[in-house]
């Protein structure tokens, strides 16, 4: 299996930062939040869904632009301080929310 | 009120957990023997974490929004939704993809995890992220369903 480790690191990192950024944005905006219960029926599908097919198109766009790393030295930590970053973002806001 | 799909979802749960952890010995004095089954285990993690979120999400949109939240809501124990479940149910999403970048990077380092111990470790760091992070959605699903319980002996 060829894997093109930029495009799985960019894409991983991107994808996490929009499940982010969405799950914020749609907490504080009913209309948003309205409107992506709208297109499957439920808000936390479409941001399932949406993820996922971000994930593949980024993927697959950045293959044909970028030449891949020689190695995957620093791949693994980008995705890990995403990862980490996104996960306190979302469980401080979800903290703030409830009692604010 | 046990439904079985939540037993599924969690049981899938902790398979995907487990088998990145296998990930994670197997990766500790990798050999190409040992690289290989590291590959049939990430390949097994990435299935159970997307199994997982199809059958946890179907749980989650068929059942819990209309017989569970409501009376963990109104129950001693709100923030058990409102915090816990809500975080459980957003940072879930980052799992499917940390584990197919594992997946990846294990296919495209290959020999280089017995070469270069830097990717090797990095592979390693990675891993224990994925386990870290499926054990701390068991424990919010431990937490949402005591909520649920207490509001259920407070007779809700």
């Amino acid at each position: 299996m060829k894997v093109h480790a930029k495009s799985l690191t960019h894409s991983t990192v991107l994808t996490i930062a929009l499940i982010t950024l969405i799950t914020v944005w749609s907490e504080m905006s009913k209309p948003l939040k309205d409107f992506l219960a709208g297109i499957t029926g439920h808000h936390w599908v479409t941001k399932g869904v949406l993820a996922f097919v971000f994930f593949i198109v980024l993927y697959l766009v950045f293959s044909k632009l970028f030449n891949d790393y020689e190695d995957i030295n620093k791949q693994g930590y980008y995705i890990i301080g995403a990862a980490i970053l996104g996960g306190l973002i979302i469980f401080i806001f979800y903290v703030w929310h409830f009692f604010a | 009120m046990v439904h079985p799909l939540i037993g599924a979802h969690a049981a899938l749960g902790e398979l995907a957990v487990f088998a990145f952890l296998w990930v994670f010995v197997e990766l500790l004095n990798p050999t190409e023997q040992r690289i290989k089954r590291a590959k049939l285990a990430a390949s097994l993690g990435v299935l159970f974490f997307f199994l997982s979120w199809f059958l946890g999400g179907y749980y989650y949109v068929e059942f819990y929004g209309s017989d569970v939240k409501p009376i963990i809501k109104e129950g001693p124990n709100p923030w058990a939704h409102g915090i816990f479940m809500e975080t459980k149910e957003h940072v879930f999403l980052f799992l499917p993809f940390l584990s197919l970048a594992a997946l990846g990077f294990i296919y495209k380092s290959g020999d280089n995890l017995i070469k270069k111990r830097n990717e090797k470790i990095a592979v390693l760091l990675l891993c224990s992220l994925i386990v870290l992070m499926g054990l701390s959605m068991a424990a919010m699903g431990y937490i949402i369903s005591t909520g649920f319980r207490i509001a259920l002996e407070a007779g809700l």
